[in-house]
């Protein structure tokens, strides 16, 4: 049985304009990759990446969009919120030289997996991708891990313009990497897909989730029809490459197909 | 060996006598797809409805130790994209296909069945009960004898394909219904749908876990509910039953036949055991039959029909 905790949030953390971080100090033994599902019983449950969990804390950084997510923007510290997880499948922990590609609030659960590959002795390059400055997160908590790190935005405020894929392309062509982790918007990863042809990759998806424990059918991807709460949210490339519907379309909260 | 399950419903052969049943994993053709490639003898479509629906806001779910509540309240694409993931499964698989569709009224159950009819579905189940939706449909459907007659008489006469009429366990009298049911032509029977409905408290909080208060339960805790239902109706109707209600492992499948059921469907158990629960079941009863001396699937004694 999966457990439901309800337990109040022990930190806030603005990290760009339309972007917090959710701090909770509870042991929920995630893997990177994982999500929970988030609910203040106001109205809507939704899924989160974890994007840091140890033995006592855990944290899911959030984009405001809607309904839901400006709801929680209302919070402060030492309000409930309630939890069931962690759901999911999670990202293969390898050694040797690893490329992760972030792209816009995709990144943080990279953050959670750079640390679990660290610990396990692997060289982790970071890019890290966002339209602009106001949803690039993360960079000093990437900096202060010791990785080698570099980030871009399309609009150029840093600099260079352009999007994690394009860094992506050419730390592929100055490193040779055993393995490559992406999570972000679908078109970044389906984007990334043509420049990893040989690279083995594990890929975070994200599509509508209501149950979460792999009955109610929302969540799957043709034409395997493998559950991205229960299968997913982490896809290995063997399996990436047998969908038809990647980069196409995905469902709503009804079930209809949403072209991209 | 997978021969020894095969078995007839309304005259089609299926391989195994487990179905997957409405609202579980049948929103997507993959999703049935993947349930059959797990051993899966028939598939269900989500119930469809005229219109597109969003279902309740979350939580739509929440577990306790004898099974699940939910309160998805019928999402669904609706009846032209939902028969469009028929087709597509049709395509690529000869496993049967139940429609499932779900309205308030004859009329609509009617628009329902007419573009069924123009689909490669096998079987037409009408949804006469559904508990999570009370507060915008009024009392189920199958709660009241005349309604179901007159739904299953008005769609009888149009429908090409066999119409199942699946029952709701929460009424006074389930024979009188099934009976309705029966003498409005209803080739099959479905029973039983989620039980309750029910209610969880988030005691942290002082709130309903379920945002839409009550849902209904499925899972180990209404098999008994189930095995008494599928036992009065089966004592009193000649149909076949596909038999329904917190079947877990083989021993609750094989229960569900010896109760009356012809064949069962697992849902929440896709929870409990993963999307390999079919094959696992399907391994089960197999095993049952080699310790029981059964041959085949039909051989399963059915108990003795009661007058109670
Ligand atoms: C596995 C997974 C991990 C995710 N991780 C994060 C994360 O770490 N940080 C973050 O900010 N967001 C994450 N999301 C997306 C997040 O769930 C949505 O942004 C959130 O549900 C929006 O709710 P809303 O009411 O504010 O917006 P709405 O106005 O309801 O919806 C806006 C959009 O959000 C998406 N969405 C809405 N409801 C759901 C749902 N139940 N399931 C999936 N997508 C939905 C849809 O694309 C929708 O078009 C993740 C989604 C998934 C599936
Ligand atoms: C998440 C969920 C969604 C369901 N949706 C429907 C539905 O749309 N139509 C329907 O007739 N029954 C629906 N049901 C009821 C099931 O088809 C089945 O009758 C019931 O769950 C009992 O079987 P089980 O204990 O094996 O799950 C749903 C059940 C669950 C758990
Ligand atoms: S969200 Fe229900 S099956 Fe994945």
């Amino acid at each position: 049985m999966n457990k439901r905790a309800t337990i109040k949030i022990s930190n806030i953390i603005k990290e760009a304009k339309d972007i917090k971080t959710f701090v909770f100090k509870h042991n929920l033994g995630a893997k990177p990759g994982q999500f929970i599902m988030l609910t203040d019983f106001e109205g809507g449950e939704k899924p989160f990446s974890l994007a840091d969990c140890d033995t006592n804390t855990f944290t899911v950084t959030v984009k405001r969009i809607g309904e839901f997510t400006s709801r929680l923007f209302q919070k402060e510290i030492g309000d409930f919120l309630s939890v069931r997880g962690p759901f999911g499948s999670s990202f293969f922990i390898s050694k040797g030289s690893v490329l992760l590609v972030g792209g816009g609030y995709g990144t943080p659960p990279l953050y959670f997996l750079a640390k679990e590959l660290l610990k396990n002795g692997a060289s982790v390059t970071v890019v890290n991708g966002a339209k602009s400055k106001d949803d690039l997160v993360f960079c000093d908590r990437f900096r202060e891990l010791g990785v080698h790190y570099s980030n871009i935005t399309q609009l150029g405020c840093l600099g260079r313009e352009g999007t994690s894929v394009d860094l992506a392309q050419s730390a592929l062509a100055k490193t040779k990497f055993d393995y490559v982790y992406a999570a972000g918007p679908e078109m970044m990863l389906k984007a990334l897909q043509p420049i990893l042809k040989e690279h083995e990759y594990e890929f975070l998806f994200e599509r509508y989730m209501k149950c979460a424990i792999g009955i109610c059918g929302n969540c799957t991807i043709d034409p395997l029809g493998i559950r991205l709460c229960v299968e997913g949210p982490v896809l290995p490339k063997k399996l990436v490459e047998q969908l038809t519907e990647f980069g196409k379309y995905h469902r709503d909260a009804t079930g209809k197909r949403i072209e991209y | 060996m997978h021969n020894r399950l095969k078995t007839k419903f309304l005259g089609v052969e299926v391989k195994s006598p487990l179905v997957l049943p409405a609202g579980v994993m049948g929103m997507s053709f993959s999703g049935m797809h993947i349930s059959k490639i797990n051993g899966a003898g028939i598939v269900t479509s989500k119930s469809l409805t005229l219109q597109p629906r969003k279902g309740h806001k979350g939580p739509v779910v929440a577990e306790f130790e004898g099974g699940i509540l939910n309160c998805m309240g019928l999402c669904n694409p609706g009846i032209s994209d939902g028969l469009v993931e028929v087709d597509q499964f049709k395509e690529r698989s000869r496993t049967p296909v139940i429609v499932s569709v779900f309205a308030t009224n004859t009329a609509d159950f009617l628009k329902l069945t007419t573009e069924v009819n123009k689909s490669k579905g096998d079987f037409l189940e009408l949804n006469l009960s559904c508990p999570n939706v009370f507060d915008e449909f009024g009392i189920p459907l199958a709660a009241s004898k005349e309604e179901v007659f007159k739904i299953v008489k008005a769609v009888k006469d149009i429908s090409k394909l066999p119409v199942i009429a699946k029952l709701s366990p929460n009424v006074y009298n389930i024979v009188e219904i099934a009976l309705a049911a029966q003498k409005a032509g209803a080739d099959a029977l479905c029973l039983i749908n989620t039980v309750g409905p029910g209610m969880a408290i988030d005691a942290k909080i002082v709130k309903p876990v379920l945002f839409n208060k009550f849902g209904g339960l499925s899972g180990p805790c209404i098999k008994p509910i189930a095995l008494k239902l599928i036992y009065q109706t089966y004592s009193a109707v000649e149909i076949p039953i596909l038999g329904m209600g917190g079947v877990t492992c083989g021993i609750d499948a094989v229960e569900m036949l010896m109760a009356g059921a012809t064949i069962i469907g697992v849902g929440t158990a896709v929870y409990y055991r993963g999307i390999e629960v079919f094959d696992k079941i399907n391994h089960e009863i197999i095993q049952f039959m080699d310790e029981n001396g059964y041959e085949s699937i039909d051989n399963i004694p059915r108990l003795e029909k009661s007058d109670v």
